[in-house]
């Protein structure tokens, strides 16, 4: 098997090719607990910093995601430790202002994309900061669909704007104040309350399920 | 070209020609024999029987069993039983589960306290993707639901449980929805609904492919909003029981600091997740980096009974290649919409939307039999081909619906809107766990459980879509009744006089543990 020379808190490794940076950790020998999570890509427990000869600058990845590669000189950063606003739904239709109610600095971003360049899961962060200052609720929840809290963004952030908490928060009231109801669903919850399955569940429950198989069986298909 | 190569060009030249092939579907007696024959549930060597506890003379596979035997952590380690801590409701575990029922105990009332070996959120939750069954639609009924989950799950599944999660499914998914959960909508503002596997109506309600990632951040929002206190990197390694046998608290192990936290609870809520790091039969597993099955010895030694604590789901489509990826899931909702599984020779050989546990024995059939197709790394897999998803419903389809999916297997290089992927099952869940009422209440008293570690509302194979709309109607159920109970009772003593009756009977049987559980991670360190 072919191997590549990754590097890590300054010493240098030879590990597998094809494999991910958290089974490189394992392969060196690192006991893993801090750094690693759901191991699927969805939790942001093991973002990386990452430079690579030759290149001036930092990428940042989720190393459960991120296969090794030739010269990486690798760094896990520490999970988002701030203390998270108490930001409550509005009981009503919110106001276009009640974001900046918790998060008032978000108006303060100069466009310097910093978040964007960190996001190990490659949102356009800054596009949804500035999309919430233009109060365009819909494209901001759009943009965070995928955004797995690591934090990273509010880390380099100058103005001190936490981008992946205005991103949940915009995204809970879209989806709390969503424009049209579903029906379907409150029409079966209001078929649930006024007892209209009671009939099907007495002769369901009543005659022994494990006798009666293929009938049940019949009724599924 | 290697033989890898030469199959993967005749999926794409029978691509065309598959279109409108239906594969026949399965009778019951075939689907029987197909999943006896096949099935790891069904293969005998891997299976032990285990010697203590409740489920003294009953199997389960080998692993499961020295879990379950095992020995306490406190064995090696002098412990002060002096509580550092009261608390109303103690829940032990951050996924969905832990999280609803954080959420339900504060909502009645109760104190809360939530520990978590790993953070908030680490979780199996976290990672579903296919979406969540409830049966909304006007063709649709509760009753239909329960019937196919019924079939699904062998006919095993308490029909209590089962007729409970089926009614409350539309009001917990209203309870999401008023708590800015983005559910995928139909024009009209309807709920998009999918199909899952052996379910006879379109019941999965999605956000996109990021369900389980929807779902849990919202409700870590709600649990920092709550302001619940929650302690991380903070495992159980022991319940604490009374005099008269019920679960009074939890020893916990801070595992930054090594110092142990005793907790006295009124009531305990359990919800640990599952087994799937455990690699039962050696099988990859799709499961986050804690699923270390905690919440079974932990219950067990303090007395309570497991239920089908023999079965376990793998999951038809885990990948295999790359290396990389083995065992990450490829969500079934892909084949709900049109993927198709190909042998070795491009031909199908099982019909995409049978129940999960006919899939995978048809998979491990089709290797067993030579059909499959060998790795670099000398796993086998079996097709699936994804661009058929373009093909039938436009293109773009995957690119928008299954948006992870496909930025996954892109890392690789691979690009599954125009090449088929190599797949084999993987350990996915545990079927049982356990033994539960619909309180949530297990065989101890003020001890409950929620979620994957419960069992009996699955029976022997959990249908799609159902896991993700179980920690939420129970996780609710027993942070309610756990908190109604607390705020009526008094904290009780807390002992180890569990331990001391565990330690006994195993003297009794003869069993020498082989290890020590709950075992919290998996030991993936290379040693040399």
């Amino acid at each position: 098997m072919n191997e590549v020379k990754i590097t890590v808190d300054g010493a240098t490794h030879a590990v597998p090719e094809g494999i991910t940076v958290v089974q490189a950790m394992w392969h060196i020998g690192r006991e893993m607990m801090h750094d690693v999570g759901c191991l699927g890509g969805a939790c942001g427990a093991c973002a990386i910093s990452v430079r690579f000869p030759g290149r001036f600058d930092n990428q940042c990845y989720l190393a459960c995601q991120t296969p090794v590669e030739h010269g990486m000189t690798i760094a896990f950063m520490p999970s988002d430790a701030s203390k998270k606003e108490i930001a409550p739904l509005p009981r009503t239709e919110p106001a276009e202002q009640v974001l900046f109610q918790y998060y008032p600095e978000t108006r303060r971003c100069v466009g310097c994309r910093s978040c964007s360049m960190v996001c190990p899961v490659g949102i356009d962060v800054m596009g949804g900061v500035r999309a919430a200052i233009a109060g365009l609720h819909q494209d901001v929840a759009d943009r965070f669909t995928n955004c797995v809290m690591c934090g990273l963004c509010a880390a380099v952030c100058g103005a001190g704007i936490r981008p992946h908490r205005v991103g949940a928060y915009t995204r809970r009231l879209t989806g709390a104040f969503y424009e049209k109801e579903a029906t379907q669903l409150l029409e079966r919850i209001n078929e649930i309350a006024s007892g209209e399955y009671q009939d099907e569940w007495n002769t369901l429950l009543s005659s022994e399920l494990s006798d009666a198989r293929e009938e049940v069986l019949n009724e599924c298909t | 070209m290697n033989v890898l190569e030469i199959s993967k060009l005749k999926v794409g030249e029978t691509r065309s020609s598959r279109l409108d092939e239906t594969p026949p579907k399965l009778s019951q007696a075939e689907k029987d024999a197909l999943v006896q024959q096949y099935h790891p549930d069904y293969i005998k060597e891997a299976y032990g029987t285990i010697r203590v506890g409740m489920n003294k003379g009953e199997q389960t596979v080998h692993r499961v069993v020295s879990l379950l035997e095992g020995e306490s952590p406190l064995a090696s380690e002098s412990i002060r039983l002096e509580a550092k801590q009261q608390v109303d409701v103690l829940i032990i575990g951050g996924g969905g589960a832990g999280s609803m029922a954080a959420l339900a105990a504060k909502a009645s009332g109760a104190s809360v306290l939530m520990t978590t070996k790993l953070r908030l959120g680490d979780s199996n939750t976290v990672m579903a993707e296919g979406g969540m069954q409830v049966a909304v639609s006007p063709e649709d009924s509760p009753v239909r639901h329960f019937l196919d989950s019924l079939r699904g799950g062998q006919m095993a599944n308490d029909k209590i449980l089962l007729k409970t999660l089926v009614e409350e499914g539309p009001s917990v998914v209203k309870w999401l929805i008023d708590n800015g959960v983005m559910f995928d909508r139909e024009e009209d503002g309807n709920l998009s609904l999918r199909p899952g596997g052996g379910s006879s109506k379109a019941r999965l309600v999605r956000c996109k492919d990021y369900t389980g990632l929807e779902l849990m951040r919202v409700l870590k929002d709600c649990v920092l909003n709550e302001q619940i206190e929650v302690l991380e990197y903070m495992p159980v390694l022991e319940l604490l029981t009374d005099e008269a046998g019920g679960c009074s608290g939890a020893i916990l192990k801070n595992l930054d600091t090594n110092q142990h936290f005793v907790v006295q609870a009124k009531t305990v809520i359990i919800a640990t997740g599952g087994i799937g790091r455990l690699h039962i039969q050696g099988f990859p597993t799709s499961n986050h980096y804690g699923a270390t099955g905690d919440g079974l010895p932990l219950s067990y030694r303090a007395g309570a009974k497991l239920t089908l604590q023999d079965t376990f789901q793998y999951h038809p489509t885990g990948a295999v290649f790359p290396e990389a990826m083995a065992g990450i899931l490829v969500t079934e909702a892909i084949r709900s919409v049109g993927a198709h599984l190909l042998n070795v020779n491009g031909d199908r050989f099982i019909g995409e939307m049978e129940t999960r546990d006919a899939v995978a024995s048809a998979i491990i059939r089709e290797c067993a039999e030579g059909r499959g197709v060998e790795t670099p790394s000398g796993r086998k897999g079996v097709w699936l081909d994804m661009p058929l998803v373009d093909t039938l419903n436009g293109a773009g389809t995957l690119e928008d619906r299954f948006p992870n999916m496909v930025k996954q297997f892109s890392r690789y290089e691979i690009d599954i809107t125009k090449e088929p992927v190599l797949i084999y099952p993987t350990l996915h869940y545990q079927n049982g766990g356990v033994e539960v009422d619909v309180d949530g209440e297990s065989g101890v008293n003020n001890l409950f459980v929620a979620g994957e570690a419960s069992g009996g509302l699955h029976g022997r194979n959990r249908l799609m879509g159902n896991s993700l709309l179980d920690i939420m109607v129970y996780g609710k159920r027993a942070g309610e009744a756990a908190a109604k109970r607390a705020t009526s009772t008094e904290y009780k003593s807390i002992t180890l006089q569990h331990l001391d009756r565990f330690h006994e009977a195993q003297k009794e049987a003869g069993v020498i543990p082989d290890t020590v559980s709950p075992i919290l991670f998996p030991d993936y360190v290379n040693k040399s």
